[in-house]
């Protein structure tokens, strides 16, 4: 028991240290690159890491940004370690943050902070599972692929969310697709003063310890895991293969929605249709993070970081367009995918076992 | 003619218009399927298709050169995706989502430095004039009933499209070659025997891909547009992805589920128009509608035709298993 903890935290550090090895490598190279562009590497570097984790405020909110990035990492991960293959994240994120601004600003029951809050990340959480539900229920019963119909209701979600920030949800005196503002009580409070620490960053961060104990140590992970490597096993051990995928959805979406619902209490305070890609990041997270909900935290702080630089840079005299940070994630996940393939190779041909499956299994499921 | 016939031209004019880039990416990426291998990153490399045109086209004022510029930059793609999947053994849809991220990224940094150079120097980073394509209506052909504004009056992007899909399809129909590529992805043990060389060959489709990619991106910025804007694309790559499972990997199937798709979108643009102009009252009460509905149903209508149909295509068998499997 022990044994296989510490074996499943090494398996989690060392793949995070060796991103950080990448990551080290491109951005030296992309600090060079710059360099030869005519931006002062020097001055590039310092900029970008002061931006990052230089101050207590710009660590926060390196951290906040990683929040939502955290919640759709472990939405995309729970998922794709099941073989649900749910790229719908994106729309599950938005239905959540709408059900959450609804619930904050214009359908309150009660008036207290203590029961506003905890609704509306309940109902974003909710609304972003049953968003899922859809999909799978068009995969089990209609047999639409749940590839297909996560992608398409990803618009779906973004156009309703937009009718409703023009129709119901709109603020007072705008034409654009806004909401109001959340009433400052109703915000998630701060657990460091003055900082950007709110207390979802601590939620997402159990949610995850959490995900990690029922993936590892649960006989539903187990199960999960079983029916994502191969659903005729599953079915031939009598577990409960529909049921079990339809629950993993609903974590799934709820994730997402939690999401949401996070960055908009705690975060951006009132609604746009463009709450930023999180969604479609999140899936990038958990790849980095091999599906494991701690590798899923580490490289969420990653994303986070390496964002939160890149637009102190852009804002900074160099005007490095902010875009530089997506071109190196990028290429850090492609560097690590090589890697761990030839490492992967190497394993098998000295005759070891590879560990287990870092990727959705593709191939017995869903496409 | 009638105005509902006039409407009907009309209608399918825009549905071919919008549904060409579609059909362009959709092709490239049923070839790369079909040879095993699944690319979730065309977004991306449509996007670099359509900055790559829009900032040749601007610096050197020929829209050729820009079309050229953009299978470039495609294939310049595929050959980074197919280092990583093809040859590095990564997973597809891993190094898939990460070309979205770089497609994304480049594009949008290439927009803000090609934007600061142009106003350093004292252009515009508008298209110069005349360097855009406009649509080429074919002599007589456009004469043609129905069929002539519709199929002969589009860009020339559109006529090549065409071409290519009829070319596409009697090769995957009736060619050795296309048999290679269906054993690619069905059966590369064979093509393996065969004395095919599966990984190049899968390279190979995949640079085919980069380039419809990359042209299907020009045809968005220097076409349909004359304009770049980051994230231009607004997830049309994911859509054609989802077509070509929709299609069932048949090429018959994807182009009808373009055409589809494009003509619920230019229902829909044209409702939402109608509905205040027109006298009919039922199409009036429509005002009372959100216009994000409108927007809605082209999405809606794909997700109710797939469930209606209801149908499951098992697709290529060795999709996103890498060559050669290494036995546990």
């Amino acid at each position: 028991m022990i044994k296989r903890f510490l074996a499943n935290i090494w398996n989690a550090v060392s793949a995070v240290a060796l991103a950080a090895l990448v990551c080290a490598a491109v951005l030296a190279l992309a600090i060079g690159a710059g360099a030869l562009l005519g931006y002062p590497p020097i001055h590039l570097a310092d900029l970008w890491l002061r931006g990052a984790a230089g101050s207590w405020y710009a660590l926060s909110s390196s951290c906040a940004d990683a929040c939502p990035l955290l919640l759709t990492g472990l939405a995309a991960g729970v998922a794709f370690r099941a073989g649900v293959l749910n790229i719908g994240a994106q729309g599950q994120f938005l239905l959540g943050a709408l059900v959450a601004v609804a619930l904050s600003t214009r359908m309150m029951i009660f008036h207290q902070a203590e029961l506003v809050i905890p609704t509306a990340l309940i109902g974003g959480a909710v609304a972003g599972g049953l968003w899922g539900l859809i999909a799978q229920y068009l995969e089990r019963y209609r047999s639409v692929p749940v590839v297909l119909s996560t992608i398409l209701l990803n618009f779906v979600a973004l156009y309703l969310a937009q009718a409703a920030l023009q129709g119901p949800l709109q603020a007072v005196g705008t034409a654009a697709a806004q909401s109001p503002e959340v009433a400052g009580k109703y915000w998630l409070p701060l657990f460091v003063p003055y900082t950007d620490f709110h207390i979802g960053i601590i939620l997402a961060l159990v949610l995850a310890i959490l995900l990690w104990v029922l993936q590892e140590y649960n006989l539903f992970g187990f199960e999960a895991r079983v029916v994502g490597l191969n659903p005729g096993t599953a079915k031939a051990m009598k577990m409960p293969v529909t049921i079990r995928q339809f629950q993993i959805m609903f974590i799934s979406g709820a994730c997402a929605g939690l999401g949401g619902a996070i960055q908009l209490l705690g975060q951006v305070h009132f609604m746009t249709a463009h709450m930023g890609n999180y969604g479609y990041a999140g899936i990038a997270v958990a790849l980095l993070g091999r599906l494991n909900p701690l590798g899923i935290i580490l490289s969420a702080l990653f994303f986070g970081f390496l964002d939160t630089g890149a637009f102190r840079v852009e804002e900074s005299s160099l005007a490095l367009p902010h875009d530089m940070a997506n071109v190196i994630k990028a290429v850090v996940i492609l560097v690590m995918l090589v890697l761990a393939g030839l490492s992967l190779r190497r394993a098998r041909r000295a005759g070891r076992y590879a560990a287990e499956p870092s990727t959705p299994p593709m191939r017995e499921s869903t496409l | 003619m009638t105005p509902a016939q006039n409407m009907l031209t009309f209608l399918s004019r825009q549905a071919v218009t919008a549904a060409t880039p579609m059909i362009l990416a959709g092709v490239g990426e049923l070839v790369g399927e079909l040879s095993g291998v699944i690319n979730i990153g065309i977004e991306g490399t449509m996007l670099m298709g359509c900055i790559a045109a829009y900032t040749v086209t601007g610096v050197s004022g020929h829209g050729t050169v820009g079309l050229l510029a953009a299978m470039a930059a495609g294939m310049v793609m595929a050959v980074i995706f197919a280092a990583t999947s093809v040859w590095g053994r990564a997973d597809q849809i891993v190094a898939g989502t990460a070309m979205d991220l770089l497609g994304v990224g480049l594009s949008g940094m290439i927009w803000m430095m090609y934007q600061n150079w142009r106003e350093n120097l004292g252009f515009s980073t508008a298209l110069p004039r005349g360097s855009g394509f406009s649509a080429v209506p074919i002599p007589v052909l456009h004469d043609i009933a129905y069929l002539g504004p519709v199929l002969f009056d589009q860009y020339a992007l559109c006529y090549i499209t065409i071409g290519l899909c009829v070319v596409i399809w009697w090769v995957l129909r009736r060619t050795r070659l296309g048999l290679i590529i269906r054993a690619l992805g069905d059966a590369p043990e064979a093509c393996h025997a065969a004395g095919v060389r599966v990984r190049l060959g899968r390279s190979l489709c995949l640079l085919f891909a980069g380039a419809c990619s990359g042209a299907a991106g020009a045809y968005l910025s220097i076409m349909q547009t004359h304009a770049f804007a980051s994230d231009m694309t607004g997830g049309e790559g994911f859509v054609v992805l989802a077509l070509v499972i929709f299609g069932r990997w048949k090429l018959p199937g994807l182009i009808g589920g373009c055409l589809f798709f494009g003509l619920i979108n230019s229902l829909q643009q044209t409702l939402q128009t109608a509905r205040y102009t027109s006298q009919n009252a039922a199409l009036h009460a429509l005002t009372h509608v959100p216009f994000q509905f409108f927007q809605m149903l082209p999405y809606l209508a794909a997700i109710m035709a797939l469930a209606i149909m209801s149908r499951k295509a098992p697709g290529p068998r060795y999709i996103n298993v890498p060559w050669p499997e290494v036995k546990t």
